[in-house]
């Protein structure tokens, strides 16, 4: 990741193109509008500086009404006639006032951190909600995990630098008695290694021969997927080991700098987890009939981290790649 | 008194994903000639103008409107640019109302337009998420922007608060079906970005989730194009209209509600759109309505996601809260029920260039209001983070 605030590979070379409709030429060119800042947090500072300094989270209370606010956005109460507003330290644990939205296809500026969600927490005490990014230890997000009136625990990140997002929340209910008691907790103490695996269905003869048939299908595609240039790019540089586990057996997909292999069973250590009830499922996503993020959203496949969804995006763009390659 | 404002003329530009040959100026310029030759006028006949434009970053300069003053011949005259969000085109509507009404002017031009995919991420090499990202600017600075505040996904978070009130409502087939019901309609709408674009209640429900809850399909699309109405003073519009031989579209009620942008107790409502509520209240109230599913014979309401149509028909009280599902089950909307409900086919499907948006709303009912000699329409617009500002207008046939 760039350490610019408009990241290199973003900016586009100074030249233009020419698009032709009905005979006439019509001229494009490439362009921004760009504009930096040294802007003031102002009376915003303190709940910013809390933030980053000291791991507190601020609100206001109306000396009049006692309306508490988080974050503290007015110095003054505008119900009470602009009556004044004193702050106080609020604690890091609170309830989701509404069901969350969960964003998977973000723009470039959030690529990295998908998926996330994003919603309104109440914390205890408080009167207005918190925007706040929502994540799980667990595995990967997915909608109904974290619902209206959800206790959440706000957790800082280990480097600060006195933004919104130097906090983020998950789930009261993965952590520790002695980690919801903690007040500051770091994303560094929590455990992202210790996912809930969905359970498989039992498994008989039929998906013992389904999943057979998937495998062997599976190697052919990733045969071609190694033959093919353009696929090979988009994991050139990745290195990534996957143990995949489907109602009717178990395999492994290794990533490693643009050659993708699939060995059956357990080959040691894995970087992280796939569950799919049904392997067709992964088999349709990389062979370009269906979309492996679908399958997430809908519950039809399940991987064990949540930054892991990168993978996920790296795999369908090398679907896509094959399938365009195709075409050609 | 306030005097009676009615509109005389009003056209539309195609509404397209692209548009390669034009720049916004030509756009504004072809919606106005247009505009003007359908009410008999040209620009000496007009005191003034309001412009709908929304986004400084579409339109890639800040006071966009400047250059756009004499290229459609109102040099030397009044000219006020309206930027309301989503909502840019009912409120450049409500702001001319005003003025008109106020006596201030006999008759002024009401002009959208917006160039929204001229925005393009050169790392996926394609415009749409430069688009979501430029919108992505106008969520709060301080606590919203950086958290990856997106127009998707905070109107989502007001249809999952919905849904936590209302779990039964906004039935996925329900939503489907609305959908393939507007990509029908659009069929009839020679200007609309996807007239031939027309899906089936399976075709939506097999649409890609964009943000849980919404399908691709149930999303407006972003658009280029503009829209032109003029409206005039009750002497004026008579006049124009003897000449036209074309019926005066009287502008009966107008009303408008911003609501607070931070949720909680004495804050947003984050299951309500209370804005649109409100704002229909007080058109209603203008316009003489108790109830509106017997006064209004059409509606076009600012669909930016099918489940939030739902609810806006409910917040204006067309269907109960928590049964705006009845809109199809009980054949409100349906061909041959009571409501003709976004004819043009809706945002979703007409295009949402969103300052000129709400304005081709407005050209749709009137439309239809002379077309089918029906009495009354509903424009409706809405707009900026959790659905934030509703403007509700009621048009009368003379
Ligand atoms: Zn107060």
């Amino acid at each position: 990741m760039s350490n610019k605030v408009i990241p290199l590979e973003a900016i586009p070379d100074r030249s233009g193109h020419t698009v032709t409709i009905d005979g006439r030429n019509y001229l494009v060119m490439n362009d921004a509008m760009f504009t930096f800042y040294q802007r003031s947090m102002g009376e915003l500072s303190d709940f910013f500086l809390a933030l980053r300094d000291e791991k507190k989270i601020l609100g206001c209370r109306c000396t009049k009404c006692g309306m508490v606010r988080v974050p503290p956005f007015v110095t003054r109460c505008p119900d009470c006639n602009f009556a004044p507003v004193e702050t106080v330290e609020m604690g890091d644990t609170g309830k989701m006032l509404a069901t969350p939205p969960i964003t998977y296809f973000a723009n470039s500026l959030f690529q990295q951190q998908v998926p996330f969600g994003r919603g309104r927490l109440l914390l205890e005490g408080a009167d207005t909600a918190l925007s706040v990014n929502i994540y799980t230890t667990k595995g990967i997000l997915v909608p109904g995990l974290v619902k209206k009136g959800t206790e959440m625990k706000v957790i800082f990140r280990d480097n600060r630098v006195g933004e919104i997002t130097d906090i983020f929340c998950v789930p009261a209910a993965e952590l520790t008695a002695d980690q919801l008691a903690q007040k500051g907790l770091t994303a560094s103490a929590l455990d992202w290694e210790t996912s809930t695996e969905p359970a498989l269905p039992p498994a008989g003869e039929t998906e013992a021969q389904h999943f057979a048939a998937v495998l062997q299908e599976l190697q052919a595609l990733v045969g071609e997927m190694n033959g093919c240039e353009r696929a090979r790019k988009d994991i050139a540089g990745w290195h990534r080991t996957v143990l995949v586990k489907a109602a009717g057996g178990e395999f492994t997909l290794k990533i490693a700098d643009g050659e993708l292999t699939v060995e059956p069973d357990k080959t040691g250590p894995s970087d992280f987890v796939m569950v799919c009830p049904d392997p067709k499922v992964l088999l349709d996503g990389l062979a370009y009939r269906g979309s492996l993020t679908q399958a997430i959203m809908t519950r039809n496949l399940w991987i064990s981290k949540n930054i892991e969804f990168n993978t996920i995006f790296k795999l369908e763009r090398m679907a896509r790649s094959l399938a365009r390659s195709k075409k050609v | 008194m306030a005097k009676r404002v009615g509109i005389v003329g009003a056209a539309v530009t195609p509404f397209k994903g692209k548009w390669y040959e034009k720049t916004y100026y030509e756009l504004a310029q072809m919606a106005t000639a247009e505009a003007l030759a359908d009410a008999g006028l040209e620009p000496k006949d007009i005191d003034g103008v309001f412009y709908g434009i929304y986004n400084d970053i579409f339109q890639r300069t800040c006071i966009p409107e400047h250059p756009l003053q004499g290229i459609i011949g109102l040099q030397n005259k009044f000219g006020m640019r309206v930027s309301n969000g989503g909502a840019t085109g009912a409120y450049t509507l409500s702001a001319a109302h005003a003025y008109v009404a106020a006596g201030r002017f006999k008759a002024v031009l009401m002009l959208g337009v917006e160039k929204a995919t001229d925005c393009f991420d050169f790392q996926s090499m394609s415009a749409t998420p430069e688009v979501i990202k430029t919108i992505g600017w106008s969520g709060d600075s301080f606590f919203e922007q950086k958290l990856g505040w997106t127009a998707a996904d905070s109107y989502a978070e007001v249809v999952l608060a919905y849904k936590d009130e209302y779990p039964g409502d906004l039935k996925p087939e329900v939503t489907a079906q609305i959908s393939a019901l507007l990509s029908e309609q659009a069929r009839s709408n020679n200007y609309a970005q996807r007239q031939f674009d027309q899906v089936t209640p399976e075709e939506v429900l097999n649409s890609r989730i964009v943000v849980e809850p919404f399908k691709e399909l149930e999303i407006c699309v972003y658009s280029e194009g503009a829209a032109a109405l003029v409206v005039a003073e009750e002497e004026t519009a008579r006049a124009i209209a003897n000449q036209t031989g074309q019926p005066v579209v009287w502008i009966t009620g107008v009303g408008e509600s911003n609501e607070h942008s931070f949720a909680g107790r004495n804050h947003k409502i984050m299951h309500r759109i209370i804005s649109d509520h409100i704002a229909a209240r007080k058109a209603y109230e203008m316009a003489g309505i108790k109830n509106p599913l017997q006064a209004v014979d059409v509606v076009e309401v600012h669909d930016a996601f099918v489940h939030q149509l739902e609810i806006t028909m409910a917040e204006m009280g067309f269907v109960p809260l928590g049964n705006a599902d009845s809109l199809i089950e009980d054949g409100l909307i349906l061909p041959g029920g009571p409501l003709l409900l976004n004819p043009c086919g809706g945002l979703i499907y007409s295009g949402h260039a969103v300052g000129a948006s709400n304005i081709m709303s407005a050209w749709s009912v009137r439309n239809e209001l002379i077309r089918r000699r029906l009495k009354t329409g509903l424009v409706h617009g809405t707009g900026s983070t959790i659905a934030q500002y509703g403007v509700v207008l009621i048009l009368e046939h003379d």
